[in-house]
């Protein structure tokens, strides 16, 4: 086995409803629903996106001490990408031009770009991607380590269609829904303006509420 | 310089800038020492790196990089400017243990995270695994609690006049 990261990036996906425990079959059968498929040998321009676990890279199976990282759920996402090689499109491309003396027309491109996606895409290996998280049962969150938007998406994508939950990420908005606050102090939250803090040119000290930008000056709440 | 920019993503970015900023202040004026609910101890300290939130669209962030970028006069003169913090580099303690982290105040996304030393004890790849885990978690844990600390005041009707009030003035100095 392999040891979870140590560093890194993460960001804070919460997710509300049930999900099925960790520790039992309806889990691990969940995974291997959208198991991850190769598409090593695809002919065609394609992504793959699904499970897979960090002994087995395959996704041929989600044994449970695989995905058991003590007091979490150890995920992994595999992102296959498959995609004709731009040098490889512009060096046959070239030839062509050469070969026929002249520019080629839209037409010829086009058939010559077909042509070399069937003859080339099948020798052409895809670029790998392994997204990992933690997935805690209990808090009802996961900790995704990759801060990008368009993983983050693959992986809420993901994790919707195997467990029909959403994943929210925790922006200073959602992290505050879920730090225990009051029905009243919920209320402000969602209605807080910025504070605008003071330019102290001088030694006047006074802190103002923001208020919408069409709204005119506030007040000073004190000096 | 009155900030009311919402130039951060969402609605409500502007409220994680407040919480880093907030953090810069108690760290100067309390020393950075935080008790939690549940009576955990955690120090927080700022480190090699700052960024200003830019005060409105037409404005630029500023970056300061290494050495001790909140004792220079750059930083002091954005503070009196009125400007939040966007991004800072964090040290966390609590106990033994210690975190560095980046947190993007307006997403709340860490990145550049340090974990802990792995504990003495762990000898496999499984029991380091469970170790780290209960270190993110925890790390997790403490930038909540933190936040939902920095929530409490900021919240309570009386803050302009009474802890917000008082970060003012440390802004102002």
């Amino acid at each position: 086995m392999v040891a979870i990261r140590r560093s890194g990036g993460l960001v804070t996906l919460f997710y509300a409803g049930r999900l099925p425990d960790p520790r039992r079959p309806a889990f691990a059968a969940a995974l291997a629903e959208q198991r991850f498929r190769t598409i090593e040998n695809a002919a065609s321009e394609e992504v793959s996106v699904g499970w897979v676990t960090a002994l087995d890279p395959t996704g041929d199976s989600f044994a449970a001490a695989d995905l058991d990282a003590g007091v979490a759920t150890w995920l992994r996402l595999r992102i296959d990408k498959k995609v004709l090689p731009k040098r490889w499109l512009a060096i046959h491309r070239d030839a062509a031009a050469k070969a026929k003396g002249g520019k080629l027309s839209a037409r010829e491109r086009r058939e010559l770009r077909d042509d070399l996606m069937q003859r080339l895409l099948p020798r052409v290996l895809p670029t790998v991607n392994l997204v990992d998280a933690l997935l805690f049962h209990e808090q009802k969150l996961v900790l995704l380590f990759a801060t990008g938007r368009a993983v983050r998406e693959a992986f809420q994508k993901a994790f919707f269609t195997t467990f029909t939950l959403p994943l929210e990420a925790a922006d200073p908005l959602q992290l505050g829904l879920h730090t225990g606050l009051g029905d009243e102090q919920l209320t402000a939250l969602e209605r807080v303006e910025a504070v605008r803090w003071p330019d102290s040119q001088g030694n006047r000290v006074t802190v103002t509420a923001a208020r919408p930008a069409a709204a005119p000056p506030t007040e000073a709440a004190s000096a | 310089m009155n900030t009311r920019a919402r130039s951060s993503a969402g609605t409500h970015g502007f409220l994680g800038e407040e919480f880093l900023t907030w953090l810069w202040f108690r760290w100067e004026t309390d020393g950075g020492e935080f008790t939690t609910t549940g009576g955990r101890v955690v120090g927080v300290a700022l480190d090699d790196l700052l960024t200003f939130a830019a005060p409105s669209d037409d404005e630029t962030e500023q970056t300061l990089r290494h050495g001790l970028p909140t004792r220079t006069a750059e930083a002091r003169t954005a503070l009196r400017q009125g400007r939040r913090l966007r991004k800072a580099r964090l040290i966390i303690a609590e106990g033994a243990r210690q975190w560095t982290a980046t947190l993007d105040a307006t997403t709340m996304v860490l990145t550049g995270v340090r974990l802990p030393e792995d504990a003495e004890e762990t000898e496999s790849d499984q029991d380091r695994t469970a170790d780290r885990a209960a270190n993110w978690l925890l790390l997790h844990e403490i930038v909540r609690l933190l936040y939902g600390q920095f929530l409490q005041q900021r919240l309570a009707p009386g803050y302009l006049g009474a802890g917000g009030e008082q970060q003012a003035q440390w802004m102002a100095s």
